[in-house]
């Protein structure tokens, strides 16, 4: 009852959108109401946002995990996702122009050679193999690291309360992100290569999609669902959602909390590093800050589908995804982040638990 | 709340000396023959914060043993002792003649020591089965045989199998807790408040249930509200005062006995 008013508002401004879609889509315009879309541009910003989404999405399952099993938010997480970006496109670049470029500037992303993305040519259709290691690299690198930061920095503060590990979880995040710098270096550069008729089109939708695009569709569905095996069915996965339920009955039934809390930070750790790989597929660069910029968006998608609730996550990221994306219809693109934001702060008034808060599905 | 116990006069100074007279009740509180937890003077509490002195506790193999008394007296504490969850100060407690003190609660559930909490004693985002399995984490297989055991000693748990812990009732709730405990067949169980939040008409089947895992063999040690029907069930009662032994006795014994009566019972 309390939120009725609140209630009422998102339905109509929902429905004044929905209705000024529908015109532009139409081509009529009435005062400020409608103008010109093409399906095409709706369609593409709906794909793109579902492509950002999963990115997002998969991100976000680590912070929600170790949120609901450690009981801090992870300022981290974000660099962690650039460490996985770093770390796998340097193994990708290393099998990809191996012999042709000098192997130091192939590790550290191309920052000590002159070589462009096109002579190392990594990309899905040319060189698949070198795309799927750099994959694989990036989550077993960063999930290694997520373990060592937890041994350096949170394990000797396990009691502590969530705000002193929130600090620390700043400070080892600042020295993660400029340790990144100093190993890569700072400047944007370009990663992938850019291939011929890799655009395939779905004629009848209007619709063209990229290879790489597919490429993060598949590979981040396929970690969502080996996520959702793994919770649902493995001894391991329901010791963790027994954890994030209640952490004392835990201790006193015997499950090993600190297997549970390492193998938390693996996968964890591990999926932030396979999307940060992924997210340099869709835009092509890499940076060492990139992380920390997008950690917002994942707090976002996060916070929206209801902290602590790893399917939250992933609903969260794709809401904040199609926000992102088609928030441009309206608005300038530089504004589409606060249209995110607008839309969580919104989800925070009307259900402060998150769209699966209170659900209790881990 | 302790301290002040501690230094206010009893109501009636003349009765209340350590060992009254005309005392009917035992004040002997250790057994004669084994005991498969034995615990000797062991003072414990949280932190720097004391709770009991010189507690002194048996049960035997098999045995029903019960603690009562007084709210603060500590029931609680010397279990969560027992379990290894509070801070050991001084004072031994020895499981099958070993000592267990200062071991982690994985390592006690290893030792044959079953315990069921208070509250929050399940995992409610669990489903009934899950919440089983996890009682045998420590396992390398799921032990098929002892769910089938579980399920035929409390049926509707075979019904909501599937269902999510959280989703069911209390009476239900505290089926699938004292199932958890149970999964790795203990020697000992250990049950703080067993018929708390229950309707009324559920505590005396949740005493039954009680008394039946006990007839199979499993010693048990209880903290309970409901004295008066806890003490008629079991086979010896402890009262506790301040974290300090009163009383030790037959159940029925401390039933009978005035002073325990007046003090300890409601009259």
């Amino acid at each position: 009852m309390r939120a009725r008013p609140g209630v009422l508002f998102v339905v109509l401004l929902g429905g004044l959108l929905l209705v000024d879609l529908t015109a532009k889509l139409a081509g009529v315009g009435l005062g400020p109401i409608g103008g010109s879309l093409s399906v095409d541009r709706l369609g593409s910003n709906l794909w793109n946002g579902i492509v950002i989404g999963l990115v997002i999405g998969l991100a976000g399952i680590g912070l929600s995990m170790t949120y609901s099993i450690l009981s801090f938010a992870n300022f981290s997480h974000g660099d962690l996702v650039s460490v996985g970006a770093f770390s796998g496109w340097g193994v990708a670049f290393l099998i990809a122009g191996f012999g042709d470029v000098p192997v130091r500037a192939l590790l550290t992303v191309r920052d000590a050679g002159s070589a462009s993305p096109g002579d190392i040519g990594a990309h899905i259709l040319t060189t698949p193999a070198a795309i799927l290691v750099g994959l694989l690299a990036a989550f077993v690198v960063t999930a290694l690291l997520a373990v060592a930061l937890d041994r350096a920095f949170y394990k000797p503060m396990r009691d502590r309360d969530g705000i002193a590990l929130l600090i620390a979880s700043i400070g080892a995040a600042l020295v993660v992100r400029y340790l990144l710098q100093f190993g890569y270096g700072s400047d944007r550069r370009g990663v992938t290569a850019s291939v011929d008729a890799s655009n395939l089109a779905f004629g009848p939708l209007g619709l063209s999609v990229n290879a790489h695009e597919l490429t993060i569709l598949v590979a981040a569905l396929g970690l969502m669902l080996a996520m959702h095996g793994m919770l649902q069915h493995t001894k391991l996965g329901t010791a963790m959602r027994a954890m994030a339920d209640n952490k004392d009955l835990a201790l006193i039934t015997g499950i090993p909390a600190e297997r549970v809390v390492t193998a938390t930070w693996i996968i964890g750790g591990g999926l932030a590093g396979a999307s940060g790989y992924l997210y340099v597929l869709l835009r092509g660069t890499i940076q060492f800050d990139f992380g920390w910029l997008l950690l917002l968006l994942i707090f976002a998608a996060v916070i929206l589908g209801g902290i602590g609730s790893v399917y939250g996550a992933i609903v969260g990221g794709l809401v904040i995804g199609v926000v992102f994306t088609t928030s441009t219809i309206w608005i300038p693109s530089d504004f589409n982040q606060a249209a995110a934001f607008a839309v969580m702060i919104l989800m925070l008034l009307l259900r402060p638990e998150g769209l699966f808060g209170g659900v209790s599905t881990t | 709340m302790t301290a002040d116990a501690e230094t206010d006069p009893e109501p009636t100074p003349d009765d209340a000396s350590e060992t009254p007279p005309d005392a009917t009740a035992g004040t002997d509180h250790a057994i004669d023959g084994d005991a498969i937890l034995r615990i000797r003077d062991l003072d414990a509490g949280y932190g720097d914060l004391q709770i009991l002195s010189d507690v002194v506790l048996d049960v035997a193999d098999g045995e029903y043993v019960t603690i009562v008394g007084p709210n603060g007296a500590g029931k609680s504490t010397v279990m969560k002792t027992v379990f290894g969850l509070t801070t050991h100060m001084d004072g031994t407690v020895e499981f099958e003649g070993e000592p267990i003190h200062g071991l982690a609660p994985e390592q006690i559930i290893r030792e044959g020591v079953g315990f069921v909490p208070q509250n929050d004693n399940v995992f409610p985002g669990l489903s009934v089965r899950e919440n089983l399995e996890m009682g045998a984490y420590i396992l390398d297989e799921v032990p098929e045989a002892q769910i089938e055991t579980i399920y035929d000693r409390f049926p509707i748990l075979r019904e909501r199998s599937d269902q999510k812990a959280g989703t069911l009732s209390g009476g239900q709730r505290q089926m699938v807790a004292m199932g958890r405990a149970l999964m790795l067949d203990p020697d000992l169980l250990l049950l703080d408040e067993p018929s708390a939040g229950l309707a009324p008409d559920l505590v005396s089947d949740m005493f039954d249930r009680i008394d039946r895992i006990n007839e199979s063999g499993t010693a048990v040690l209880m903290v309970e509200q409901n004295a008066k029907e806890a003490l008629r069930r079991c086979d010896r009662g402890y009262v506790l005062v301040n974290g300090e032994n009163r009383y030790t006795d037959r159940g029925e014994m401390l039933l009978a006995d005035e002073d325990v009566r007046r003090d300890f019972l409601g009259g």
